[in-house]
């Protein structure tokens, strides 16, 4: 039987590959994933933009998707041909690609694995609270010269 | 005749993507929507003949949205267009009354694929 560990490690993957296969698939530049470590819940790793999406049912717990404005101005600008994003887009993207490498966990995990529409902030949010009782994974990723961070946090 | 298309789906970015690359088909966009609610109002007035229809969305999810959308306009073609990439949920979404189903992300030649085939496009 799989031990907490091991589950918790597979499911890390599972995102990990979703991350890798959103960028190779849209944009195709590949993403390089770096060393993913695991992080005490005290204080969040965040970029300037951030969404997040809140996952229940056979797991509970968050995932989110931290990135500077250039990242996602890239992305939309791949998209759609915009140069000049507003705040509103920046956010929409983030939201976006958060709810697109959740959604696509459900192809391992099935359908029990809910999700939750985007939170998508800006900065670190005051209200923002992080359960204490979840393990918090944090995968850093590279694309096409931005860093950001893909972080799991799991019950 | 053109054929007369809604997008559905809660993120402004995805709703401008799917406009841009639909663009060389001869549909005219009769609206946008950023949930369930918002686009049975426009279903109702409107009488799409296509709707892309995203799944999780804030007000109404996307298979609430598709069953209601059945009983009010059952000749509308009706394509998902989700990042539930579980086989159950593109089940239910066909057993529904979904024409055509597609897994974000979705790329310009995914969709040029699944509408050439909605469409009947290409002699598919």
């Amino acid at each position: 039987m799989e031990s907490r560990k091991e589950e918790f490690e597979a499911t890390c993957n599972l995102f990990i590959n979703s991350v890798n296969n959103y960028f190779k698939h849209l944009t195709e530049i590949d993403s390089n994933i770096r060393v993913p470590y695991l992080k005490e819940a005290n204080g969040l790793l965040l970029k300037d933009y951030t969404g997040m999406i809140a996952i229940s049912g056979s797991r509970k717990g968050f995932v989110y998707i931290s990135a500077n404005r250039e990242m996602f101005g890239d992305l939309i600008h791949m998209f759609i041909g915009i140069d000049d994003p507003s705040d509103e887009d920046i956010l929409d993207m983030a939201g976006e690609i958060s709810n697109v490498v959740a959604g696509n966990v459900r192809a391992n995990l099935g359908a029990n694995f809910m999700i939750s529409v985007p939170i998508v902030f800006e900065g670190m949010p005051k209200e923002l609270k992080i359960p204490e009782n979840v393990s918090i994974y944090v995968i850093p990723i590279q694309w096409n010269n931005h860093e950001a961070f893909v972080v799991l946090g799991l019950e | 005749m053109k054929k007369r298309l809604l997008i559905v789906d809660d993120s402004s970015i995805m709703r401008r993507t799917i406009e841009k690359n639909l663009a060389n088909y001869d549909l005219e966009i009769i609206g946008q929507a950023s949930n369930g609610v918002e686009a049975l109002e426009l279903v109702k007035q409107e009488k799409p003949d296509v709707v892309t229809l995203d799944i999780t969305m804030p007000e109404m999810n996307g298979i609430q949205c598709l069953e209601e959308i059945m009983k009010i306009h059952p000749s509308c073609k009706v394509m998902i267009i989700t990042a539930l990439s579980d086989k159950l949920t593109g089940l239910i979404a066909l057993d529904k009354g979904a024409r055509g189903f597609l897994y974000k992300p979705v790329s310009a030649e995914d969709l040029e694929r699944s509408f050439n085939k909605l469409l009947k496009r290409n002699g598919e």
